[in-house]
């Protein structure tokens, strides 16, 4: 053995350090020995690299029970010591059964509801998961500017521009466009069926989004026009299996049968590109004039996946000398192309024309951060009720004490009864999870065959979240507990101590203002969803039908008029209309343009939306006329327009007035503008008012609105139906009701507010709790001199004032720290609403006056029973 | 015959410790026993074993010298108790006389 070799290499300090808490004093020296001349051994077999490794994985296998020490002094017994200290846990929480019950209740509701949320929380944090794929890809979108500030952002891009980044980029490996199309009529044999979320794509959209086909070969597929892809559910919705490759279906308008070349599984749930059908990119250049060199429309998705090496920050920098590469080519003007991560899509990108609504990362938080709170007040509560009851424990540690109990036996015994109780607390908010989900799954906006029964981390946070609240709500009692001296108790010179009277009282105070700001942010999300309901959208929505028209073009510009001059037959139809769009549909529905010029005045390029319309859409929605004149009914004049006061507004214009009878130019045409109408919420009030252009069209658009008076519903669609069956035959018949649709706009907002308003409402709950509990130990502590005073001539109401003050007191004070720190969240939070309600002292006050109320409702009830006792029951004795 | 429980792996650290004589501490252990055994073992397996079996009083140990490549850490050298010597060649007569039966039967043994 080379004793005397110098020695070059030493082993981490850390694990010896570890070591020397855990194993027996008596081994270490030799084991110390033992690893050092093991590690120099391996310095020189293998690498001193390797060697670090070797110790470290050998000092964790020496953590084995025949060589740490023994935790508790009396080794011997330490098994005795934990039965016995199950045995009076159990005995303790069934002797105290209001007690336990009012913490496992609460810790119950508490987690389960976290849980809950959590779930809800992974879900959405989940989206795009299920493609491997989709930390390497990006989307390209258009951002528009003036001058140098972003004044829009689009997510359709121009068709030429995903092949010239795959052209000019090293790092783009693959590109796919995904066109969104219009509705579609599909026919099979003499079925027919309406179909949204058509996407024309690539052939590389399989791979990138991670669609292997289920039927069918993917090789070469989607390089023609006219082939299509189902997916599993729509193969069973048209012919009623899967094995569908190589028939054909035929589209309304589309001359040519598109054939089936393959079948893919249905889209996941979490992914923000959902889709019923795929048709191949051809088929858009071919059939929807979409030309493959167009920089002029912008109607498609375009997505990249980037090579591993490619770091999404640099791609970025790139694409801005790629824009300006653009510009020069005088491809684009006024704008930017961007990337963003395909991951971020969901929670953190709201631009237009997305595909679906998208999430939310604020609220998402938001909901994560309450759920926390919630548990919060549940420890607080197993906290506070478990010091006050440090008096009747008090006796017991004393005695405990002088048999010779050790600190960490005593501290044992009492975080053994806080790890039953949260296991209690475990098993029933499971079980009120399993009675709550299906109620929580439409609430919260979840698919409903989401479960997490196979989902490991839902396990692993539950086991965690149990282990932790036993670690919190166990230590602190174990602590003061423990730490009371046996003289002075047995002697009963024993009382509060000062410092856990006042962290009792500063967790109440924490608690409430908890609740004061969670009752707040409720009450103004309710207001500001009302306000937002019942806010003049400066149309009138109600009593509308709106229709929507064959795909066939040709058909509805031939039987339009005829269409709409029977229904309008009709007594009880007042008005009828048709336009490309109608409010509260997705602003999808309408084209938007930047090149609108009023002639003479500056360069500018907002993005304008266009509405198409005819002359009744203005009197159907009983939109007002601020200046000029609605069109004129069957004028068939293509050189008029209609702007709303937005748009004048952002030509710096005061006076609508000054632009009527003006020229402006308009997809390299002049138009004259004829009237400006008052703004209308297309969408909600959630957003501003869009810049809106109007041009007339009479030969029937996508929908035909019909203004009905009150009556018959069902007579009044059947007649409709009628109506329609005969001037569209082989079309399927399709309507919804105006003001329904608009709702649905609120959607995201009704369930945030439900989901919200229901963890205020568990919150408030478990706080008074935990109240009521604290409540009605003090009190009984106080019972002799409630006795006292009582027999010395003291009213009840006098007893009860007395005994509420205290508590009282408490909620006042949260309200004082709550109510600021709430004015400053809820001010941020509305700005996410263009237009949005003043915040008042009622929203304030309401709240906290109701916390106040329902605090001292808790307190009365106690101290009411307490104090019309007789006082010989507690003086009797001593 | 009382049969003294010690495992398959307690009894090669009990032989390895007789060879071993006067040199019989960890490290050498575990180095005699991974040359014999063709495997990698680990300072704790061989630990554990020594103070299981020094526990039961089939070994008893004392300091020995401190060298540098130990980070002038003592060894601790083991020594074979007189009991467990009686131990383990009871267990090696039981085993011989288990053979011997097997053997015995050799013909019927094979199972062609």
């Amino acid at each position: 053995m080379k004793d005397s070799s110098s020695i070059d290499h030493h082993p981490p300090r850390w694990p010896i350090k570890v070591l020397k808490l855990l194993l027996k004093n008596e081994y270490l020296e030799e084991i110390e020995g033992d690893l050092e001349e093991v590690f120099q051994d391996n310095v020189e077999l293998h690498s001193p690299a390797k060697a670090r490794r070797r110790y470290i994985w050998d000092s964790v296998k020496l953590i084995r029970p025949s060589l740490i020490k023994n935790l508790s002094v009396h080794s011997y017994s330490s098994v005795g010591m934990f039965k016995n200290n199950l045995k009076v846990s159990f005995r303790i929480l069934k002797r105290n059964k209001a007690y336990t019950f009012i913490n496992v209740l609460g810790m119950s509701v508490g987690l389960a509801i976290a849980m809950l949320i959590m779930l809800y929380a992974q879900f959405e944090l989940s989206y795009e998961d299920y493609n491997p794929q989709s930390s390497r890809m990006v989307r390209v979108t258009l951002d528009y500017l003036s001058g140098e500030t972003v004044i829009h952002q689009d997510c359709e891009t121009y068709p030429p521009l995903g092949p010239l980044m795959k052209a000019e980029f090293s790092e783009v490996e693959e590109f796919t466009r995904a066109y969104h199309n219009d509705e579609k009529t599909i026919q099979i044999d003499d079925q027919f069926f309406r179909e949204s979320n058509i996407y024309g794509v690539d052939p590389a959209f399989f791979t990138l989004f991670n669609y292997p086909f289920i039927k069918g070969n993917q090789k070469g597929v989607f390089t023609k026009a006219y082939e299509t892809v189902l997916t599993r559910s729509q193969a069973y919705k048209y012919f009623g299996k899967i094995d569908v490759v190589g028939e054909s279906l035929k589209m309304a308008g589309v001359e040519t049968p598109f054939k089936i070349v393959g079948v893919i599984e249905d889209c996941p749930p979490n992914t923000h590109l959902k889709f019923n059908m795929l048709i191949s990119y051809p088929t858009m250049n071919v059939q929807f004039r979409d030309a493959e060199d167009n920089w002029n429309g912008n109607n498609t998705y375009t997505y990249l996946l980037l090579n591993d090496k490619a770091n999404l920050a640099n791609f970025g920098l790139s694409m801005q000398a790629f824009t300006k590469r653009l510009i020069d080519d005088e491809k684009v003007r006024d704008e930017n192309v961007v990337s963003q991560p395909v991951k971020d899509i969901h929670l953190y990108s709201n631009k237009s024309f997305e595909p679906e609504k998208n999430g939310d990362a604020t609220s998402v938080y938001f909901l994560l951060g309450v759920a926390l709170l919630v548990i919060i007040i549940a420890i607080v509560n197993y906290i506070n009720l478990s010091t006050s009851r440090s008096l009747d424990r008090a006796k017991e540690v004393g005695i405990r004490k002088v048999l010779g109990t050790s600190m960490f036996q005593l501290r044992t015994q009492f975080l053994t009864e806080s790890i039953l109780i949260n296991l209690f607390a475990g098993v029933l908010s499971l079980i009120l999870m399993l009675a709550t989900f299906s109620e929580f799954k439409n609430m919260a906006g979840l698919p409903m065959d989401f479960h997490f029964f196979a989902n490991s981390t839902f396990w692993l946070v539950l086991v965690s979240i149990i282990i932790l609240n036993s670690l919190l709500s166990g230590v602190f009692p174990a602590f003061i507990l423990s730490s009371f001296k046996p003289v002075s108790i047995l002697k009963g010179r024993f009382s509060h101590s000062a410092k856990g009277t006042f962290m009792r009282k500063s967790l109440v105070i924490f608690q409430f203002a908890i609740t004061i700001f969670l009752l707040i942010q409720t009450l103004t999300a309710e207001e500001q969803l009302r306000y937002m309901r019942e806010k003049d959208l400066g149309l009138n929505i109600e009593r509308t039908i709106v229709v929507a028209s064959p795909h066939d073009r040709d058909l509805v510009k031939k039987n339009h008029q005829t269409y709409k001059n029977e229904l309008e037959k009709f007594a009880q139809f007042t008005s009828v209309a048709t336009s490309s769009c109608v409010p509260g549909l997705p602003a999808h529905d309408m084209g938007t343009t930047t090149s609108v010029r009023l002639a003479g005045a500056k360069e500018n390029s907002f993005n304008y939306y266009i509405l198409h319309m005819d002359a009744g859409f203005i009197p159907t929605m009983e939109i007002e006329v601020l200046a000029g004149r609605n069109f004129i009914e069957n004028a068939e004049r293509d050189d008029e327009v209609i702007l709303n006061e937005e748009t004048v507004r952002l030509w710096e214009i005061a006076n609508p007035e000054e632009v009527i009878d003006k020229q402006i130019k308009f997809w390299g045409k002049e138009l004259t503008i004829v009237g400006v109408i008052k703004n209308f919420h297309q969408a909600s009030a959630k957003s501003a008012y869009l810049p809106m252009i109007f041009l007339p069209e009479n030969s029937g658009l996508a929908y035909t609105s019909i203004k009905t008076t009150a009556g018959d519903v069902k007579a009044n669609l059947a007649l409709i139906e009628e109506v329609y069956n005969k001037n569209y035959p082989n079309s399927p018949f399709e309507y919804f009701f105006l003001d329904q649709e608009y709702d649905k706009q609120f959607r995201a907002d009704e369930q945030f507010q439900q989901v919200f308003g229901t963890l205020t409402g568990f919150a408030i709950l478990i706080a008074c709790l935990g109240l009521f509990g604290l409540v009605s130990f003090t009190i009984a502590k106080r019972a002799k001199e409630i006795g006292v005073r009582k027999v010395l001539g003291a009213e009840v109401w006098q007893i009860i004032l007395l005994l509420s003050k205290d508590f009282v007191s408490l909620v006042l004070f949260s309200m004082i720290i709550a109510i600021p720190l709430t004015f400053f969240i809820i001010n941020n939070w509305l700005e996410r609403y263009a237009f949005r309600i003043d915040l008042n002292v009622w929203l304030f006050a309401i709240p906290a006056l109701a916390v106040l109320f329902v605090a001292a409702i808790t307190v009365v009830i106690e101290t009411w029973k307490i104090s019309r006792a007789n006082p010989i029951k507690s003086l009797r004795s001593e | 015959m009382k049969i003294t429980k010690l495992g398959e792996f307690e009894e090669l650290v009990l032989l390895t410790v007789i060879v071993l004589k006067e040199e019989a501490y960890g490290v050498a252990i575990k180095k005699e026993l991974e040359d014999r055994l063709n495997s990698t073992l680990s300072v704790g397996s061989i630990q554990s074993a020594l103070k299981r079996m020094e526990e039961k009083g089939l070994l008893k140990s004392e300091f020995g010298e401190a060298t540098n490549r130990r980070g002038g850490k003592r060894k601790r050298i083991y020594e074979a108790t007189p009991y467990a010597f009686k131990v383990i060649s009871e267990l090696k007569e039981i085993r011989v006389s288990l053979w011997d039966a097997i053997a015995s039967f050799k013909p019927g043994f094979n199972m062609g």
